[in-house]
């Protein structure tokens, strides 16, 4: 409990909310088109084998995965140790072991750690049904995989409209259509080759 | 015995004077806190801290301070012992002043 205290104010004091939340919005959006660019690419490519699939889908998720924490840490501790060190400078102290320290190291994490994780587990959760390919047809499962990846997008959409307290349905909309665009694109392609 | 200590502390903005109040009044000896900002530059502020309660432990309270990034300026009142003594006018005061 103390623990999570301790989350709740480098939280605060380091300002990270509103970054980790670009940053997951961001990259979970990256996550799920990118599954479901895999998803109906394989598609198109008339190859829907689910090994293929799901190989190409973890591979995409772990790179980005890393990608996203290695990229969002070093950059957000360059930034945080600038803004600590100016910070030392008008206070004439070193803040390193204080809150501030603290917090500031925490927030360099928890982004990387967000930026990793958001487009990973969006664009595992999209690949889902193929590892129960077993039971379930390919095409079902590529249905299913596309259902998911555009229900995420919806989310997103509407996490926004939410965050901006504004209408939920119409933000989630205009992500939807982004993929729906995607997935329209990509068959476009398969009538045209 | 210190049961009033005025504080002069230069902060950062953040962790605020809300946090930064609650902080001290759990520190031991402390019954109650009162801050005020009295200036406020473009990454610091100004605050005066005043505590009151039965035994207030000095070095605690500086190091609580310092963990949330603030500085002790000066120390400006202290009131020990088992009763408060306030400050009295004395004429010496206003020559002082002149």
């Amino acid at each position: 409990m103390r623990f999570l205290e301790r989350i709740r104010d480098y939280i605060r004091i380091s300002r990270v909310a509103s970054i980790s939340r670009r940053y997951f919005i961001m990259n979970a959006f990256d996550g799920a088109m990118t599954s479901l660019g895999i998803v109906v690419g394989a598609y198109v490519a008339g190859a829907p084998e689910p090994f293929f699939i799901i190989s190409a889908g973890l591979g995409a998720s772990l790179a980005m995965g890393l990608s996203g924490f290695v990229g969002a840490y070093v950059t957000e501790e360059a930034e945080r140790t600038r803004e600590l060190d100016s910070l030392e400078r008008a206070m004439l102290q070193n803040l390193e072991q204080s809150v501030i320290g603290k917090a500031s190291r925490f927030a360099s994490v928890w982004t990387g750690a967000v930026d990793g994780l958001s487009p990973a587990l969006s664009s595992i959760l999209c690949l889902v049904p193929f590892f129960f390919s077993s039971l379930l047809s390919v095409e079902l499962a590529i249905q299913l995989s596309i259902v998911i990846a555009l229900f995420i997008l919806f989310l997103l959409g509407a996490f926004l409209g939410k965050v901006s307290s504004r209408n939920m349905l119409l933000h989630g909309t205009k992500l939807l259509c982004v993929g729906l665009a995607l997935t329209f694109l990509l068959l476009v392609f398969r009538t045209i080759y | 015995m210190i049961r009033r200590l005025v504080l002069d502390v230069l902060k950062p903005h953040n962790p605020g004077i809300v946090d930064l109040s609650k902080e001290l009044s759990e520190l031991d000896g402390v019954e109650g806190v009162n801050i005020i900002t009295y200036e406020i530059d473009q990454k610091v502020e100004n605050v005066k801290i005043i505590l009151g309660g039965s035994n207030i432990d000095f070095k605690m309270v500086r190091e609580k301070l310092e963990s949330l990034g603030a500085v002790i300026h000066s120390v400006d009142e202290v009131a020990a012992g088992t009763r408060i003594v306030e400050e009295v006018g004395t004429p010496q005061d206003k020559s002082a002043r002149l």
